[in-house]
């Protein structure tokens, strides 16, 4: 219990500290890997927690998720090395109390929500991803669905605005 | 035990994966060449670019290290032969060679050098071509076994292996694996001859040596997985389990590096346009035809 707990605790502040270096780092390459660790800090959490499958999937996703988004910020960003000195931070103020009223809303639902009882033991790591199946494949599939297919509209409409036009001038 | 048997299993395996790489680029089988070479690398200067960023340069070979190694504990070369049984194996395989991607990016940027950047970012674009046919193929052999375990997946291949029973997923697989590995023909982000090494360009000495042997164990246990998904892991009649594991991963990974040898290097936008209008939709039709396979077949 105290090793699990150690971890627990260990992953989170490694979580927040990552979090941190997204934004004193210049570098969007480094901005991004940072944001990267954060999210497998996170994904280590969960392992920590014994949910096994999600951890993993956690890990496994946000490599390639923060990899596309270092490309993207690489590209849009007019010093993306950070080597410059260029400012690149704007609506300092807004960001400020944007940021300190989701903390503060976070910690909100934290504390005052009532989570149910908790789970004396958690079921062994097969049963859990047996689990995980029959509830996306059973009362969750309907949300399931209607995220895919959600994502899928967004991903053939962001395509097809993208594509220059080719009417009459060969590709 | 298990932990030190597989590490000197990687270390064995991975020196021999370096001889045969050898004998299919030069032609001459030598034992002792890449210990030559490793001692060669050693020997040399390990230069600094200039204004590099220091961190990912050095981070990246190891990165590349350590995803082969944690994709190899979920392994198993044996029924009891293997680091650790996690009832996730399968995805966790996936999980830890992702980070093959964000240790070639590292790579890439790192170093403050053109060739390597572009190395970097088109092996960015490479994933996105191979990584569903990673897991869509992987998907439809854990829909035959009905668990993650590796150990599971490689019972389930008693009565038929998974080559006989899914080729379709295994040729996809099989050809996802030399892209991840990125051996030729997918060889985009080092690109000898174009892009003068892209992510190894400035690498040189020790950091190069720790860089190579990432890469040789990254297809020593590519090689594995796809004798544990597909080719019945350690079955076999007459010989003990670990030989024949051996034996299945040495001759597919002979496979993996003379296929390469054969071809021209794919383009990167044929490469993404063939993986997603052809490699994508045959890995759905794979999904279907093992669903029918499972859920009709006794």
């Amino acid at each position: 219990m105290t090793a699990q707990m150690f971890f627990i605790g260990f992953f989170g502040i490694s979580a927040i500290w990552f979090g941190v270096v997204v934004f004193r780092t210049f570098s969007m390459v480094r901005s991004a890997l940072a944001l990267l660790f954060s999210q497998t800090a996170l994904g280590a959490m969960f392992l920590a927690m014994q949910a096994e499958f999600l951890g993993v999937l956690q890990i496994m996703m946000m490599a390639t998720e923060m990899s596309i988004m270092a490309i993207f910020m690489v590209m849009f960003m007019m010093d993306p090395g950070g080597m410059g000195t260029m400012d690149m931070t704007h609506q300092k103020r807004l960001s400020l109390w944007a940021g300190f009223v989701s903390f503060v809303g976070g910690v909100a639902i934290a504390v005052f929500v009532d989570w149910g009882p908790i789970a004396a033991i958690a079921p062994d790591a097969a049963q859990q991803t047996i689990d995980l199946g029959l509830e996306i494949l059973g009362r969750s599939m309907l949300i399931f669905e209607m995220a895919g297919l959600t994502i899928l509209t967004a991903m053939i409409a962001a395509t097809a605005i993208s594509i220059p036009e080719l009417k009459g001038k060969q590709q | 035990m298990n932990l030190i048997l597989i590490i000197a299993l990687l270390a064995v395996g991975s020196y021999l994966v370096a001889v045969i790489e050898n004998w299919t680029i030069k032609g001459k089988f030598r034992l002792a060449a890449p210990a030559m070479a490793a001692m060669a690398m050693l020997g040399r200067e390990s230069v600094l670019s200039h204004k590099p960023d220091r961190l990912f340069f050095e981070t990246a070979p190891v990165l590349l290290l350590l995803s082969a190694l944690l994709a190899i504990a979920t392994i198993p070369f044996a029924p009891d032969l293997i680091i650790t049984d996690l009832a996730t194996g399968a995805l966790f395989i996936n999980a830890a060679l992702v980070y093959v991607l964000v240790a070639l990016l590292m790579a890439g940027w790192g170093p403050n050098g053109a060739y390597a950047m572009i190395g970097g970012w088109r092996f960015l674009g490479q994933l996105m071509a191979y990584a569903m046919l990673v897991v869509m193929p992987i998907t439809a052999v854990v829909m035959r076994s009905e668990s993650l375990l590796t150990t599971q997946i490689v019972m389930s291949q008693d009565d038929l292996w998974n080559i006989a029973y899914q080729p379709l997923g295994f040729a996809l697989f099989f050809i996802a694996s030399l892209a991840l590995c990125f051996l030729p023909p997918f060889d985009l982000p080092i690109a000898k001859g174009e892009l003068a090494g892209g992510v190894e360009a400035e690498y040189s000495g020790v950091r190069l040596a720790v860089f190579r042997l990432g890469r040789l164990m990254l297809i020593f246990t590519l090689a594995a997985a796809i004798v544990v998904f597909y080719l019945g892991g350690w079955s076999g009649p007459f010989l003990p389990p670990l030989a024949w594991t051996i034996i299945k991963t040495m001759t597919v990974a002979v496979v993996m590096l003379l296929a390469g040898q054969l071809m021209p290097r794919i383009r990167e936008a044929h490469l993404l346009s063939w993986g997603w209008k052809i490699g994508i939709p045959l890995a759905l039709i794979n999904i279907l035809i093992v669903g029918f396979l499972v859920l009709m077949v006794p």
